[in-house]
């Protein structure tokens, strides 16, 4: 048989129709208006730099829980990707089991910024933030969320400072950076992070963007705005379009020298698991988490694969270790409809029981 | 599969003489040259040529993506397409076959070509130009986000001439430079060198990708194969290009996760870098002779600075913790006692006479 069948007829139908859909769709783009980042109201209670902690305001009249909790994002793409729309929000889905939601929000970084190291990020930034929440409820111990980059960063705060940290939860977070589907771990082992970091100062996020991209450059920068086309009609579903294309090219720029550390340590020498890391001169040791650890993985993550987050298993030193799989990617697992259904709910569920 | 004689070349003729006369009425009243594009292609492009100048500033850029991505899919639809209804392909496979094998030939002969002259050439067609420019979408990601970090357009040293003229300047630009300059000139070969060191990268970081699409082909012969074989027809254009992209995505993964992309991947950003920091320098050193603020100088006082705020955050730190515990102190002990008078001992000194001496 022969494996085309279009008939001339079909297709300049077809044809005619998508473009009369561009045309059509054109209206909606331009009402489109300006993209707001992040839906939830929220208060700035510290500010350090160009950091900023904030805590959510609570929704309805959810009983509140004793315990708050601090989520900590990666330094790559900005945060608001957790609060994307009002019916796609992991942190409205935490308000709503009764969290008290704070959220660093790390800003973006200048050259002003490049001699910031890890041990800045996180014995200075993130431990004055959980210091300031403390402080604020009168507790010794918080609850931390990490997603992706940041729950490599909650998991070395936490072996660093376990006294501080109540319960811990990762999500989508990479432990062994060279599993053999890792293909930014494949591509970074080639190169030379000193030249790079000493010639450049910061990372752009520019080419945080491009390497992203690269992942899967014909879908991403091709077919995606062939497809956008059939959204073009529903108003609603450009302007959650354009959210999700701001977010994506919203790429803060990394201080130098924390990315030459991350890459050298984690990727290049996969440090959590052969050990040898160290933040502030002090050593890490896994070993030193021993609070309740709930870990979230995406099952068709191609930027932190399964594996990479399930070497956590087993490193830690704690004996109440829970693992969630997702069925959704990188990104899918906080803007999904299935994700707000099943994720968040089960982290509240989760912390509640650990909280008091 | 329908045997109701539509699929042929009648059908066609008419359909692009009416968006032809259309076009061509638009152009005249338009005052536009005749385009070199299929007909829907045409269409779509003569519609935003004349809506664009009201749109947005910032819608302008993301249409202009679409619309790009959008002439792929009309390009790719037209190449697969073409010359199919003549052979009457649904009354008669193999003539079809032929036609459909002579076109992905065609195709990998394209990308073939287009390895021996930097991808995209005059010579070919407006839709295959298309393919093959969809093929540099990742190369022309690279050189988009590299004008954005440089003075430089991103693709300046694209077509410079390499090969045997790239080894005699490296011979030449291997001579030491001589008396009170050479240390500039030196700087300069150093400058040059690390030019055409990222122009060899570039080149190879192509030519990678221009492989791949000829592979990518192959792998759309083996799915319409299949598709043949398992009695399941792709019936529209958007099923076909999805199809495509699959299969340039499927063979692009296959062969970026090896080991010879990760080294020609680090050997392009390495290059850049090399270039990159040439350049800091030269600027450092004009600066420098302005008697102006160097980047290293500059660099030199963050990281003091840095070291500074550090040190200064720690000590805060500390102190705050003492006055915590000195105040936990205070708190615990209770009010401070009034002090007791002390009691003076009063020492008494026993005399004792002392013997009269002879």
């Amino acid at each position: 048989m022969f494996p085309i069948d279009i008939r001339p007829d079909k297709l300049a139908l077809e044809m005619q129709e998508y473009s009369q859909k561009l045309a059509q769709g054109m209206q909606n783009l331009m009402d489109a208006g300006d993209i707001d980042a992040g839906v939830t109201p929220k208060d700035a209670v510290y500010q350090e730099d160009k950091l900023t902690l904030y805590r959510y305001q609570r929704t309805g009249a959810t009983v509140q829980r004793p315990v708050p909790l601090l989520v900590v994002y990666a330094l790559v793409n900005r945060p608001y990707m957790t609060d994307i729309q009002e019916d796609r929000s992991t942190i409205r889905g935490l308000l709503a089991t009764g969290q008290d939601v704070y959220l660093i929000d790390w800003g973006y970084p200048d050259q002003a910024d490049r001699s910031l190291t890890l041990d800045d990020y996180i014995n200075g930034y993130i431990d004055r933030c959980v210091d300031h929440i403390r402080d604020a409820h009168g507790l010794d111990r918080i609850n931390l969320l990490g997603i992706c980059q940041g729950g490599t960063f909650s998991l070395l705060y936490t072996a660093l400072h376990p006294q501080k940290v109540q319960n811990l939860v990762t999500m989508v977070t990479p432990v062994d950076f060279k599993t053999p589907d890792n293909l930014l771990s494949a591509w970074v082992q080639d190169i030379d992070v000193d030249l790079m970091i000493d010639t450049m100062g910061n990372v752009p996020g520019e080419l945080l963007n491009w390497t992203f991209l690269s992942l899967k450059p014909f879908s991403l920068t091709g077919q995606k705005y062939v497809n956008m086309v059939d959204l073009l009609d529903d108003a609603d579903k450009v302007k959650n379009f354009l959210r999700m294309e701001q977010w994506i090219f919203d790429s803060p720029d990394q201080a130098g020298e924390t990315f030459r550390q991350f890459i050298k340590d984690f990727y290049q020498k996969n440090g959590l698991l052969r050990g040898g890391v160290q933040i502030g001169g002090r050593p890490i040791d896994l070993k030193q988490i021993t609070c309740p650890l709930l870990n979230i993985y995406a099952q068709q993550d191609h930027l932190v694969p399964p594996d990479a987050s399930r070497a956590l298993d087993g490193l830690t030193g704690t004996d109440d270790y829970t693992e969630l799989a997702f069925p959704g990617g990188h990104i899918g697992i906080y803007v999904s409809g299935k994700a707000q259904k099943e994720v968040t709910p089960a982290i509240g569920e989760w912390l509640n029981q650990r909280s008091g | 599969m329908t045997d109701n004689g539509l699929f042929n070349n009648d059908w066609m003729e008419l359909q692009r003489r009416y968006w032809e006369g259309w076009t061509d009425l638009s152009r005249k009243a338009m005052g536009l040259e005749k385009p070199k594009t299929n007909p829907w292609e045409a269409a779509m492009e003569h519609w935003w040529q004349a809506f664009k100048p009201a749109a947005p500033d910032p819608s302008k850029v993301f249409m202009d993506r679409m619309l790009e991505q959008g002439k792929v899919f009309f390009g790719l639809v037209e190449q697969m397409t073409r010359g199919l209804g003549a052979t009457g392909a649904a009354t008669d496979p193999t003539a079809g076959w032929d036609v459909l094998n002579k076109t992905l030939t065609g195709m990998q002969d394209a990308f073939t070509g287009a390895m021996g002259r930097g991808m995209t050439g005059a010579d070919d067609d407006n839709a295959t130009q298309r393919l093959l420019g969809f093929w540099e979408l990742p190369l022309d990601n690279w050189q988009r986000m590299m004008s954005t970090l440089a003075p430089t357009p991103g693709d300046w040293l694209r077509n410079m001439p390499h090969g045997p003229v790239q080894d005699s300047l490296h011979r030449v630009l291997s001579a030491p430079g001589l008396g009170y300059s050479r240390e500039e000139q030196g700087q300069y070969q150093e400058l040059i060198r690390s030019g055409l060191d990222y122009q060899r990268a570039l080149t190879e970081y192509a030519s990678f990708f221009s492989q791949l699409g000829v592979k990518s082909v192959q792998r759309m012969r083996e799915l319409l194969t299949e598709r043949g074989d398992t009695e399941r027809p792709i019936e529209s254009a958007r099923a076909l290009y999805d199809a495509w992209i699959g299969c340039c995505e499927d063979v692009y993964a296959e062969e970026v996760s090896t080991r010879d992309y990760a080294r020609i991947h680090g050997r392009l950003v390495n290059a850049q870098m090399a270039l990159k920091q040439r350049l800091s320098i030269m600027v450092d050193e004009t600066l420098g002779a302005w008697n102006m603020p160097t980047r290293a100088e500059v660099r030199t006082l963050q990281d003091r600075l840095q070291e500074t705020r550090r040190e200064n955050k720690r000590l805060r730190h500390d102190m705050d913790d003492i006055k915590r515990r000195v105040a936990a102190i205070a708190t615990t002990s209770g009010p401070a006692k009034s002090p007791v008078a002390r009691k003076k001992t009063v020492v008494r000194k026993k005399t004792v006479a002392k013997p009269d001496t002879p």
